[in-house]
């Protein structure tokens, strides 16, 4: 990975696709992030309870009183999925802003110390290597399977991709002229490192943060999937594709529509990251 | 190459040392009563007998000294045997063994599967960065990505098991089997290969060393392969190391759907039923794999390139 960035850095940026494209490719997204925000954040006052059985009327189609139809109990799919998006992306959202700042912090304390530094990246190697879903395992069992466990899951080693990104960042930008230039100018390590390194630090990390994003959503949703996360009958997009599993044939609706928000909020958040750091992968 | 094998294995018994003594601690969090458990799981009765319960506490050595029953757990974990499940009542180093097995085939099989599609796509869209195929492939891994196993697998079975009558929906047995799952499982390990064989071939392809060697009239199959390509074994083998632990223990999701024994499955049915001793065992192993495979990987990547390998001081 290391020599990953080196030759990333080498490689020449062709223009993937023409600036005023991108341009509105770039406003397109903004503008459906900021709808998305919107009805997430005021959604849940205009539309029905999300836990309200109407029996009925089952797993009914598309209509008028229920835009994206009703699922096994008859409630409204899609007041379920504003609020399942609210908790998905919300628990999302917090776990990777706690993660980044805790990660960019002990990799900054390990590259700014030598050798101890050195040793504590080591740690963190190994840590990085525990698949996530064993922690959301034992936290389901050390704690019963809930919200606490589900952030316990996407935090306790979550934080590792950030520190090691941080870290090997900043050893890559201390070599840098502009470093030696502030050195000379009398600024302190801790200003060289906040100050200087610092900002350069922003746009990879913002990328960085975009794909944790999207890792963190998949976990929290596949997590509450086996019943180990958020749990019925509170709505939740992986939780709902679970229940709406059993009726994949006869009511496509209840599994599709939870899936394609899934899909298409990871989808969104790795292009905007990728768009964000234009060094990165694609 | 061994003396900096063995300095990296250094770091590997604190972190086993301090995962033990979390697995070891986790029956105690959870409130539960291992002697209460068990006889639940047993009989099914709410309230045991006294009398049989306090037999169950002797007989787990539950009323020694918690350091004490920590250093008899480690003594016997290290004989290799892992204590009885609580809901089989078999051996669990059997159990997992089994389990881990059945893992160990499919990881091996989608890391090949990854491999096979995601190299030669990262290589071919690094050869025209920009070009049709690259930002079709982009798209693609992007997808391979975000779309998550729950969403993938039930989408699977629908058009292959369902719709066309092709494969089994669920089980495990015959090759038949395998395809769905792996499948499934390979989607994400290959869109990230293909991401980072693209970036490296890209970025060598774009060095003096390649046009170089394009001057000599060197074919194109042999520059993009042996002068592009190559540059990208380092941080596929890095790569590969990180996904095998999360491919033994993590792919609860895909085994659930299919329904394969193995230990994802084990350890979530055991999550379920507070099987501890299995959680305990099937932590252990995918937390020992996880950090050998890591360790083991990054010496080999460290041999496998002349840079590293000078800057560590290894011949």
């Amino acid at each position: 990975m290391r020599a990953g960035r080196r030759a990333a850095g080498a490689a020449p940026r062709t223009a993937v696709t023409p600036p005023a494209v991108a341009g509105t490719v770039r406003i397109g997204t903004a503008a459906a992030i900021v709808v998305v925000a919107l009805v997430l954040l005021i959604g849940p006052l205009l539309l029905p309870e999300p836990d309200r059985a109407d029996f009925a009327d089952l797993l009914a189609g598309p209509s008028s009183s229920h835009p994206l139809g009703t699922d096994q109990l008859g409630r409204d799919v899609l007041a379920r999925l504003v609020h399942g998006g609210r908790l998905t992306i919300g628990l999302s959202l917090f776990a990777v802003l706690a993660t980044g700042v805790a990660g960019v912090a002990v990799g900054m304390l390990a590259a700014a110390t030598g050798g101890p530094g050195r040793l504590l990246m080591r740690l963190v190697d190994v840590l990085a290597a525990i698949p996530v879903v064993l922690f959301g395992l034992v936290a389901a069992v050390a704690l019963g399977p809930g919200t606490a466990s589900l952030l316990v899951a996407v935090t306790a080693i979550a934080w590792t991709p950030f520190a090691r990104q941080t870290f090997l960042l900043v050893r890559a930008e201390r070599g840098r002229d502009y470093v030696t230039a502030a050195v000379a100018l009398g600024a302190g390590p801790v200003r060289v490192l906040v100050h200087h390194v610092g900002r350069n630090l922003v746009p990879p990390l913002a990328a960085h943060a975009c794909v944790r994003f999207a890792s963190t959503l998949l976990t929290v949703s596949g997590l509450s999937f086996l019943g180990l996360g958020i749990q019925p009958p509170t709505a939740e997009w992986g939780a709902m594709v679970a229940e709406g599993r059993e009726y994949l044939f006869t009511a496509p609706h209840v599994v599709l529509v939870p899936s394609v928000a899934v899909v298409l909020t990871a989808g969104t958040a790795l292009s905007w990251g990728r768009r964000w750091d234009r060094t990165g992968p694609w | 190459m061994i003396r900096l094998l063995l300095r990296r294995l250094l770091v590997v018994p604190p972190v086993l040392l301090a995962a033990s003594v979390l697995v070891f601690v986790l029956p105690r969090t959870t409130g539960v009563d291992p002697a209460r458990a068990l006889l639940r799981a047993r009989t099914a009765d709410a309230v045991p007998d006294p009398a049989t319960e306090a037999r169950v506490r002797a007989e787990l050595g539950l009323d020694d000294g918690v350091v004490e029953q920590y250093l008899r757990w480690v003594g016997t974990v290290l004989r290799g045997d892992l204590g009885l499940g609580y809901v089989s009542r078999t051996p669990v180093a059997e159990q997992v063994g089994d389990a881990a097995a059945v893992s160990g085939l499919l990881a091996l099989l989608a890391l090949a599967v990854a491999a096979a599609a995601g190299i030669p796509a990262g290589v071919y869209a690094a050869r025209r960065p920009g070009g049709l195929l690259d930002r079709f492939l982009g798209g693609a891994t992007v997808a391979g990505v975000a779309v998550p196993e729950f969403v993938l697998a039930p989408w699977l079975v629908l058009v292959f098991a369902v719709g066309l009558g092709a494969l089994p929906a669920v089980g495990w047995g015959g090759p038949e089997h395998l395809v769905l799952p792996v499948l499934t499982l390979a989607a994400y390990p290959g869109a990230l290969a293909a991401q980072l064989v693209r970036v490296e071939t890209a970025g060598a392809l774009a060095r003096p060393h390649a046009r170089a060697a394009r001057a000599r009239g060197l074919g194109e199959q042999a520059v993009l392969w042996r002068h592009g390509a190559r540059l990208a074994t380092t941080s596929v083998t890095a790569l590969s190391g990180m996904l095998v632990a999360g491919l033994l223990g993590g792919s609860v999701v895909v085994e659930v759907v299919f329904g394969i024994p193995g230990l994802g499955r084990t350890l979530h049915q055991a999550v379920t039923a507070q099987d501890l001793p299995v959680i305990q065992a099937g932590t252990l192993l995918v937390v020992t794999v996880a950090v050998l495979a890591g360790v083991l990987v990054e010496v080999l990547a460290v041999s496998l390139d002349p840079v590293q390998r000078t800057a560590e001081g290894v011949r």
